[in-house]
């Protein structure tokens, strides 16, 4: 049996749905990917640059931020991601009639401070609308949200990602940011097609959402990707939304269209049911290259609603009333405006300083976006600009870049090189996150401190941490008990070089006709010899 | 007893001469024996426990405020923890909320005693409590002796309505039935039937009281609205109700605490306005000679009475009818059966599992056939006509339009009022109460239309405006006169009511028991003497006037102590 | 008499500050059939003259118009109707989930319509719309602490149909039937 978890709003997500006796269990069909974006991503410069020529993509994103608050937007129920069914739910949420919204200042202060971040302009006045539709995880049959007058407007989200023939070349972009408008989130619908009804579940149901509107700036997956990943990012360094898109804290819808430079758009379509950076660049790359093709078959695009197939990989059509959709939009008049403020002085009189929103101290609290954290990471390290993108893009691998560097007398570069390679690696190829990192950065500087003070070669070092990883015993014990120490003492050196030149004649004669480079070849064998243990100085000068 | 204002009657509680159970009962008895549709629900056992512990407070000396022990009714869109609210729809007919509405959790807490849930019309759309799920509302006025005699009437076919929407509030304080009651004013619908029935009927100025838990009509113009047998009853009501609710973000703080009314307020150098406007097609001769004999009598008080002009007035009820329309298209969408409500189509199968009616393929559907059926026409035309104001390619043409024209009529007041004019002076309604024969002639739009065109400019601006019953009509019906004031004037604008009230003696009801055995209502307030003197002030025989009024004197023997 | 007798009894009680009831001083209750003296008798040979002065001869007041100052709007000053053909009823049918299916449906809304026409007389330039009278107050903001939810059985209970903690509707995402099929599906629901 299988079951659609469905929100109304904007969000198609898939869930299985397994069914015992009266029992219900969900699992995620899905295993959660885990940001390790931007570099997993598949390249589709083809798809980019050479269509240039011909046919391009534009993309443009509608996101939906959930707010990371105690209670919902408009009542004081609470916000929480797993709860028995209909067990988040106030009289309000359940659109008891005779309820009436009451806005929660948290929820604001979000929105003001993402806009800000994001370099929008704050309105001070803005207004709520309802938007109304019937569905039945909607239960007032309208969504209170800012059609009118939002929140913040016209802001810039300057993104990186990597380019260039080795893909290490930083390259900056920038998205505009249309808006962010305060809105309700909806609740979810689980689809029982086998006893054809609907299950309705409210805890989300009021859940405040910020929606960002991004400009069709965009041209491929990659680009939305990376962009989508940035605001990840802000958002998670603000606090102001938790950003897992699996868990649909963060819902990417992507209005996507082709044309030839210089021609309007073309039409669009929107992908929706994506939820993982990952699937969005596939999802955009896809539907581009769908919509190429229909063009260049001599068909037209419809306008209409896609859902992303993860399974499939394929965007397929959904059905919904594009056609008939009016939302009648009407100023919600329960909800006077909402007004933000520039500074105390200017709050009017019998307004509370703690009650109101005032910008300036939301300013001020703004903590360290990630852009700044990449430029302070080259300058204080002397990293490079894509290794700062990796340790500042991966949760967590920033914190752990640090913790390590403080525990060693290793280099950054040398640190970088092994967090960005040998931990995220493994990581990567578990699909983990840094958190759960089975070596702790405690661990890892030991391992490394052992290396620099030359107990152990790199290479037996790269060992080490794959014998760490899956043993869990520190770097010391494994090295001790497998007996991998560097072999310094020289007569033992000797003994094993002088097997390994008597028993390669011919090697030993093309070295000495002036072929230096078969003397790696021998260097090579030696090391087999010692796993790795020779100090290949001395064993050069043995040789 | 039962005609006693708030003041006299709290009093008397307070000092033991009254006891709360017995008020109660007695309340509860003159509800069985009218049958004026006034009620949806009559909740007498609960009445009682509440009276019974307003009783043990009262004893101890230790009551909760100056309602402790009061019987009032609440319109049935007011949201009653555990009671039945239906807002007389088939939709919500055995909806029991799980809260208290603000305004009605204010008067348990002083401890009023709440005897019932008053009819109305359907979701409050309608100015004659005629459009109701549970039948009309008859005028008690229609079963007292002016009317019956002026008339003829009969009292089965020619009945009167009641005004509405709140008409079930307005008939329940003048029939004896509560000493105060809740009604809605969205665009008159307490005014109107305050006006019919001859109560005191204020429409508070826009977010002095919650709406947290009202049924909403129209948001941005709905107020609960108060209705009793005295302005200063009214003034007692709004003390208790008023101020801001943080459960309703549109509340706004009191500008005072209000208690009671200066008794000896003075007219003298207040400048009354009289809105030419309001002199509208069809306006009766006698609410008009009502109009000009009260203009004349502030005169003579001292006032300064001035003729105004309110320029847009006429544009007002379409105004509202666009902006109503569009709100109810809006405020109804929750109302599927899904959460709450109605939800018809649902079978039991043989396993006792419940399941759609096979007819019901999808939620849309479900949605259709559970508002075809639950919403009457009323309120199913408005939704439609809503829902095609704010379709996108009517929205700026329809809408915004009406937004602009309120403007303009908000505009209207703030003009008259600063310019020094302190109150306006206004009918209520164009005629006295209609036979609901006649009135059900006519469609509802048409009747709205009518009903509320000197009523709903006021909510359209968001001002306090109150109906003062006046004079009984040549019918020997109610006839009401309306003030406005600027907004948070309430005070103000119930002083001057009391001041006209206190001069134009308007009659309350009696009720006697009926030759007939149908519970009839005649005048009161009157001489006894006179009454037996003549032995045909109602249209009760005389003789079981006579027997009853034995009656009543034997039973001062079991009166209270 | 006995009508305009009562009609008089509120004339001549212009002139009466509301008297207190006896009962209240006097300790005892007046039970209802008993009624409160509030004039004297002699009062009452008043009465016929201040009902004819009332409703015939009193003098009008200047200050109150004697006849309607505006008429209703003429027709003819209205644009003209709009025409509101079928499908846009059945749209508006199928957002609004409210069923008409009859000719009386139509002609409601075109009255309203046409009613609502009557906006189109006023000039408006330059006018702002206004949503809310409360337009230039600040929204009030709440404390982001949890005082609600956790109510489900309380809420569970108001629905006709659920299962386990979920309410139950059909399935979703299917249109409405054709007006045709619509007009079966409603038909047991006549009443």
């Amino acid at each position: 049996m299988c079951l659609y978890f469905n929100g109304s709003a904007s969000q198609k997500q898939v869930f299985s749905f397994a069914m015992a006796h009266s029992c219900f269990v969900f699992l995620s069909l899905h295993v959660c990917s885990r940001g390790f974006l931007c570099l997993v991503v598949p390249c589709l410069d083809s798809l980019c640059l050479s269509a240039s020529q011909q046919l391009v993509g534009v993309v443009g994103l509608e996101i939906h931020a959930q707010i990371n608050s105690n209670t919902k937007l408009f009542s004081s129920s609470p916000v929480c991601f797993l709860a028995p069914p209909n067990s988040l739910v106030s009289f309000f949420d359940a659109s008891l009639p005779g309820t009436l919204p009451v806005l929660n200042r948290r929820c604001v202060e979000a929105a003001v401070m993402t806009g800000l971040a994001l370099d929008c302009t704050i309105n001070r006045k803005s207004l709520f609308d309802r938007k109304h539709y019937f569905y039945a995880d909607l239960p007032a049959g309208y969504q209170i949200t800012q059609q009118r007058r939002p929140i913040a407007v016209d802001g810039m989200l300057t993104y990186s990602l990597l380019g260039g023939i080795k893909r290490s070349q930083v390259i900056k972009k920038n998205v505009h940011i249309k808006q962010i408008q305060l809105e309700q989130d909806s609740g979810k619908s689980l689809h029982d097609d086998v006893r054809s009804q609907t299950l309705i579940d409210l805890n989300r149901a009021g859940v405040g959402l910020m929606e960002l509107v991004m400009e069709p700036d965009m041209s491929c997956g990659e680009e939305a990707a990376a962009a989508v990943r940035e605001l990840q990012l802000i958002l998670q360094a603000l606090g102001t939304c938790q950003g897992n898109m699996s868990e649909g804290q963060l819902r990417v819808d992507a209005n996507v269209s082709v044309h030839r430079p210089g021609e309007p758009l073309g039409i669009r379509t929107e992908v929706k049911n994506i939820n993982s950076v990952r699937y969005l660049a596939r999802a955009i790359d896809y539907e581009i290259q769908r919509q190429i093709d229909i063009l260049q078959r001599g068909g037209t695009v419809q306008n209409e609603t896609r859902a992303y197939d993860a399974k499939l990989g394929e965007t397929i059509p959904m059905r919904d009333k594009e056609g008939l959709q009016d939302y009648r939009f009407m100023p919600e008049p329960n909800l006077p405006p909402l007004i933000v403020f520039e500074d105390n002085a200017s709050l009017p009189a019998g307004i509370d300083a703690c009650q109101a929103v005032v910008l300036q101290k939301i300013r001020e609290g703004l903590p360290e976006l990630p852009s700044v954290k990449r430029d302070r990471l080259v300058q204080m390290y002397g990293i490079l600009p894509e290794h700062s993108f990796t340790l500042v893009n991966e949760d967590g691998l920033m914190e752990y870049f640090e913790a390590v560097l403080k525990e060693t007398k290793a280099g950054p570069r040398k640190v970088t090189g092994w967090v960005t390679n040998e931990l995220l690696g493994q990581l990567r190829q578990q699909d983990m996150s840094v958190a759960q990192s089975l070596i702790s950065p405690l661990a890892l500087a030991e391992l490394l401190e052992l290396q620099e003070t030359g107990h152990i070669s790199s290479s037996v070092a790269k060992q080490v941490f794959q014998e760490m990883w899956s043993s869990g015993k520190t770097a010391l014990q494994i090295i001790q008990e497998q007996d991998l120490g560097l072999i310094s003492d020289t007569a033992q050196l000797h003994s094993i070089c002088q097997k390994v030149v008597d028993s390669h004649p011919d090697e030993v004669h093309a070295i000495r006709n002036g072929n230096k480079k078969v003397l790696n070849k021998l260097m090579g064998l030696v090391k087999k010899e010692t796993r790795g243990r020779a100090d290949p100085v001395l064993l050069l000068m043995r040789l | 007893m039962l005609s006693l204002t708030i003041k006299e009657v709290s009093l008397a509680l307070r000092e033991g001469r009254i006891s709360p159970t017995e008020l109660c009962r007695r309340c509860l008895d003159r509800i069985k024996k009218t049958h004026l549709n006034a009620y949806i629900s009559v909740t007498e056992d609960l009445a009682l426990k509440q009276a019974q512990e307003a009783e043990t407070r009262l004893l101890q000396g230790v009551p909760k405020g100056p309602l402790d022990g009061i019987p009032f009714a609440v319109k049935d869109n007011f949201c009653t923890e555990n009671i039945k609210t239906t807002c007389a729809s088939r939709m919500l007919r055995d909806y029991t909320p799980p809260y208290n509405a603000t305004v009605v959790q204010k008067l348990l807490d002083q401890g009023a005693v709440l005897v019932g849930k008053t009819n109305m019309d359907e979701f409050a759309m309608g100015a004659g409590s005629t459009d109701g799920a549970f039948g009309p509302v008859r005028n008690p006025w229609s079963y007292a002796a002016p009317y019956r005699q002026q008339t003829g009437a009969s009292p089965d076919s020619d009945w009167v309505i009641a005004g509405g929407s709140s008409g079930g509030s307005a008939a329940a304080v003048a029939s004896l039935t509560s000493y105060l009651a809740l009604g809605s004013d969205t665009g008159g619908s307490t005014r109107n039937p305050g006006a019919l029935c001859g109560v005191v009927a204020l429409k508070p100025t826009y977010g002095l009281l919650s709406r947290h838990g009202l049924i909403p009509l129209v948001n941005s113009m709905d107020v609960p609205g108060i209705i009793t047998r005295s302005a200063n009853d009214a003034a007692i009501v709004l003390g208790i109700l008023q101020g801001l609710d943080r459960r309703d973000s549109t509340t706004i703080p009191a500008p005072s605490p209000l208690t009671e009314l200066p008794e000896d307020f003075d007219v003298k150098d207040m400048c009354i306005g009289i809105p030419k406007e309001y002199h509208a097609p069809g306006l009766s001769a006698q609410t008009l000679a009502q109009w000009s004999h009260v203009a004349d009598m502030l005169e003579r008080g001292g006032a300064r009475v001035e003729q105004v002009s309110l320029p847009h007035t006429q544009y007002s009820i379409v105004c509202y009818r666009v902006l109503c329309h569009a709100e109810v298209a809006s405020n109804m969408a929750r109302f599927d059966g899904l959460q709450y409500g109605m939800r018809d189509y649902l079978l039991l199968d043989a396993t006792s599992q419940i399941r759609l009616h096979p007819t019901i393929l999808s939620t849309d559907a479900l949605y259709a056939t559970t508002r075809h059926e639950g919403f009457n026409d009323v309120v199913r035309g408005r939704i439609l006509s809503g829902n095609y104001f704010l379709l996108k390619q009517n929205y700026q043409h329809y809408f915004v339009k009406a937004q602009k024209v309120r403007r303009l009529i908000a505009n209207d007041f703030k003009q008259v009022f600063s310019s020094g004019v302190d109150m306006l002076l206004t009918p209520t309604t164009l005629t006295d109460a209609a036979r609901y024969s006649d009135f059900t002639q006519e469609d509802n739009q048409t009747r709205s239309a009518q009903e509320d065109v000197f009523t709903q400019p006021v909510n359209i601006a968001g001002l306090p405006a109150v109906s003062v019953p006046i004079a009984l009509s040549k019918r020997g019906l109610p006839i009401g006169l309306q003030l406005i004031g600027p907004a948070l004037q309430d005070k103000r604008l119930l002083s001057v009511a009391q001041w006209i009230e206190q001069r134009v003696g308007f009659p309350s009801i009696k009720f006697s028991p009926s030759a007939s055995g149908v519970a009839l209502i005649c005048l009161n307030k009157n001489l006894i003497m006179f009454t037996l003197g003549t032995c045909i002030f109602c249209s009760c025989s005389p003789i079981y006037y006579f027997l009853y009024s034995v009656l009543v004197v034997l039973s001062r023997g079991f009166g209270y102590s | 008499m006995s009508i305009s007798s009562l009609c008089a009894t509120r004339r001549v009680s212009l002139t009466i500050i509301r008297p207190s009831f006896s009962f209240l001083t006097n300790g005892h209750s007046i039970p209802y059939g008993v009624n409160f003296i509030r004039r004297t008798p002699s009062c009452s040979q008043s009465r016929i003259t201040n009902v004819t002065r009332l409703f015939s001869s009193r003098p009008h007041n200047p200050k109150v118009p004697e006849v309607p100052t505006w008429k209703p709007v003429a027709e003819d000053q209205l644009p003209t109707p709009a025409h509101i053909p079928a499908d846009l009823v059945d749209k508006l049918e199928r957002l609004a989930l409210v069923d008409f299916r009859t000719k009386q449906g139509l002609a409601c809304l075109e009255k309203a319509i046409r009613f609502a026409d009557q906006l189109h007389v006023v000039d408006t330039s330059g006018v702002d719309p206004m949503d809310s009278v409360l337009e230039d107050r600040a929204l009030y903001l709440r404390d982001d602490t949890v005082m609600e939810g956790d109510c489900a059985e309380e809420l569970l209970q108001l629905s006709k149909n659920t299962v386990e903690e979920y309410f139950v509707a059909p399935p979703g995402n299917i249109p409405l039937p054709k007006r045709e099929e619509r007009a079966a599906m409603l038909k047991h629901s006549e009443f």
